[in-house]
């Protein structure tokens, strides 16, 4: 089962490699990894989706909750949770082809961000599977790049993890 | 009031206001600005080793010694690579040590100068804490932080890398702040349930204690033997709980795990409960966890939380100090006795399988330094076979009088440690007790007690082999001894040749003799023990194997 790791850092790279490092360690699948300011001034947080059973992800709670630099640490199962990462895409479009790559873009609630002779810079915001979904009805066009910035996540309900 | 002065007199000043009596360091170019102060702050002795790996076992000893942070100091590359087994050893056996290292200046940082490496990358996983300190406006605050995080909650090594141009740094210095101690560790708020523990300790039927290093780091001796008596429950200690409770106590039962007694291990394999204080459920004690103590429930004490169902299922986890969570559980639980049970276990108990042939037994040794030091000794024990008899063998009945490297298995780490722990306790007799094969890898350490008149005094159990590894191959690999065979120097003239008394023993009647003479030495001192050479640690569980299935004698060969 996926589950989300929100943990709440100071907000410095030795303190980040120390929480990559307790992660690492155990030797756990992490399928998603992203680090971003958060509403603590000088804190991060970092937020991973990793794939391991209940009891495995509780201990690496315990592990990361005595690090010094943890500030708190939340994990929720992804369907407990709101997921959500950005996409942003290079999409091949010859001049005529702009209004078909547009509509399918829009279609999934996404944008055209800039528009190149023969390229279009895309993005879209969703879960994982929207996002792939998104890439996949693309990939007829032909898709020149793609990058993704890793999942961030809010609890539903929220609070009752965070200590 | 402030005064104007440089990182490396910060460095010291800090020293001195933590209460820093010894330093085991060595010196080179980017600790130099550091090396400089020095002599200006008497107070801080400097013990100049011959390795650095020497400097943090000794730290490590003091600190495991004295429960204050023991301090090493190391240049930047391989000064500091050279702590790096120290380091990772204290570690794992939460031992509270600060090491300094030296950092090449911070315009150099990251462009491979000479003698740079990344040494807070290289040790991110074996420190409890650690950091480059930037500036000297903020040098004062992480050494602070330094000594609090090493020993607060459960201790373990912190590591400051100072680069050279912030040694040279002018900063402005004020006495410390009494704002209270940074602290490490989040606060969590944990609700014991101390009355479900004490239903738990009620209802059985054969109930254990199971003690571990946490006794020791908490000073919980008084409490635990307290817990003991009040409820009649037998005592195990593990290797580093070794001293956590009086040997020879009518309720003590003896080691547990790979190498423990049968009947320890068979009465963990009978009891329906395992009261655990400060220990960690480490695979050296429970062998495969799915067969260890398959009837008992587990009541697991313990500071850190991490700790509790980390390696085996716990009914109810206690979380706290060692000290006030056993004075709470003693409230908590009812007066009872365990007569039957203990009655059963030492139906279990086997005569020893004799682990010798010849005369000259690890028993006749370690009862040699015990009478002769009148039971007063701190023993320090390397890595091997000689561990094992001087954990099970020697009569421990001071607390915190068995210091060895547990959890790394760190050979060589008796001679360095021992002279922290004999600074730490200079009215001690303190014995470093080594076998042939970890006394060869930090032997050069004799040359620090000489210049420091340290005097240490030094066993070392000679079989020729590098035993251990011996003994299993010839249990588990067709007696095809590979690499084991170990030749050793003619130790009598290399004492002599450090200027120090030694001794070789032979035969248990000269035993006694050179040990008190050794002992009496004012100097550091060498017995050499030639023991039998293929002399075994029985009983054994295999690696792997449950507590149920020991090995007793010599297996017979295989095909």
């Amino acid at each position: 089962m996926a589950h989300v790791l929100s943990v709440l850092l100071d907000q410095d790279l030795l303190t980040l490699n120390r929480a990559m490092g307790v992660i690492r360690r155990r030797n756990l699948r992490v399928d998603s990894l992203a680090v971003g300011a958060s509403a603590v001034p000088g804190a991060a947080t970092l937020t991973l989706v990793v794939s391991a059973d209940a009891g495995s992800i509780d201990r690496l709670v315990r592990q990361l909750r005595k690090m010094s630099g943890t500030r708190r640490v939340a994990a929720f199962r992804s369907d407990e949770g709101v997921v959500r990462e950005l996409a942003l895409l290079r999409v091949r479009s010859p001049a005529g082809r702009h209004a078909e790559v547009t509509e399918v873009v829009s279609l999934f609630g996404g944008s055209v961000v800039e528009e190149g002779e023969d390229e279009l810079l895309v993005q879209v915001a969703g879960s994982n599977a929207f996002v792939l979904s998104f890439i996949r009805a693309l990939e007829p066009f032909g898709i020149a790049d793609l990058v993704r910035s890793g999942a961030v996540a809010l609890e539903r309900g929220g609070v009752a993890a965070f200590l | 009031m402030t005064d104007q002065l440089t990182g490396a007199q910060i460095l010291c000043r800090v020293l001195q206001e933590q209460g820093v009596e010894y330093l085991f360091g060595y010196p080179g170019g980017a600790i130099m600005p550091f090396y400089h102060a020095l002599p200006e702050y008497p107070s801080l002795r400097h013990i100049l080793v011959r390795h650095e790996q020497a400097a943090a076992h000794a730290a490590d000893g003091y600190g495991r010694a004295t429960g204050r942070p023991g301090v090493c100091v190391a240049t930047s590359g391989p000064g500091a690579t050279n702590l790096v087994t120290g380091i990772a050893t204290a570690h794992m056996d939460s031992a509270p040590v600060v090491a300094i290292t030296g950092q090449v200046s911070r315009g150099m940082i990251g462009r491979d100068a000479f003698q740079e490496t990344d040494i807070l990358g290289i040790t991110l996983p074996i420190t409890k804490h650690s950091c480059l300190v930037q500036d000297v406006s903020e040098l004062a605050d992480r050494l602070r932080e330094a000594f609090a995080i090493a020993t607060e909650g459960r201790p373990g090594p912190v590591l400051v890398d100072i680069p050279k141009d912030v040694q040279n740094q002018k900063g402005s210095w004020s006495e410390s702040r009494s704002s209270g101690a940074p602290t490490a560790t989040p606060r969590v708020e944990i609700i014991n349930d101390f009355t479900s523990a004490a239903a738990l300790v009620a209802a059985a039927q054969r109930p254990l204690l199971m003690v571990g290093h946490g006794v020791i780091l908490a000073d919980a001796y008084a409490e635990v033997k307290a817990l003991a008596v009040k409820t009649g429950m037998p005592v195990i200690t593990t290797l580093l709980g070794i001293s956590a409770f009086p040997e020879g106590h009518e309720l003590h039962l003896g080691m547990p795990g790979m190498h423990g007694e049968v009947h320890v291990n068979r009465a963990i394999q009978h009891a329906d409960l395992i009261v655990g204080i400060g220990l960690r459920f480490d695979d050296r004690v429970t062998g495969n966890t799915s067969g260890f103590a398959p009837r008992a429930r587990i009541v697991h004490l313990d500071l850190d939380p991490a700790e509790i169902g980390k390696n085996v299922p716990v009914a109810v986890g206690l979380v706290g100090d060692a000290k006030s969570l056993t004075s709470r559980l003693i409230e908590a639980v009812a007066a009872r006795d365990c007569l039957t049970w203990r009655a059963e276990i030492e139906r279990y108990r086997r005569d020893r399988n004799e682990a010798y042939r010849g005369d000259l037994s690890p028993e006749s040794i370690l009862r040699g330094i015990e009478e002769v030091t009148g039971g007063s000794a701190t023993i320090v024990s390397d890595v091997g076979q000689h561990q094992m008899w001087v954990a099970k063998l020697y009569p421990y009945r001071q607390p915190n009088s068995h210091i060895t490297s547990g959890g790394l298995g760190t050979m060589g780490f008796a001679v360095p440690a021992a002279m922290g722990v004999k600074l730490a306790r200079p009215g001690t007799p303190v014995w470093a007790v080594s076998g042939d094969g970890g006394f060869q890898m930090n032997m050069q350490e004799i040359a620090t007690m000489v210049q420091e008149k340290i005097p240490v005094k030094m066993a070392i159990f000679n079989n020729g082999y590098l035993g251990m590894v011996r003994q299993w191959q010839q249990f588990f690999h067709g007696r095809r001894y590979s690499a084991t065979p170990i030749w050793s120097p003619d130790y009598v003239r290399l004492a002599e040749a450090y200027g120090i008394a030694g001794y070789r023993v032979e035969t248990s009647r000269q035993t006694e003799e050179a040990i008190a003479r050794a002992n009496a030495d004012p100097g550091p001192a060498v017995v050499e023990f030639m023991i039998e050479q293929e002399a075994n640690v029985y009983p054994m569980i295999p690696p792997g194997g449950s507590l149920s299935e020991p090995i007793e004698a010599e297996p017979a060969p295989a095909g």
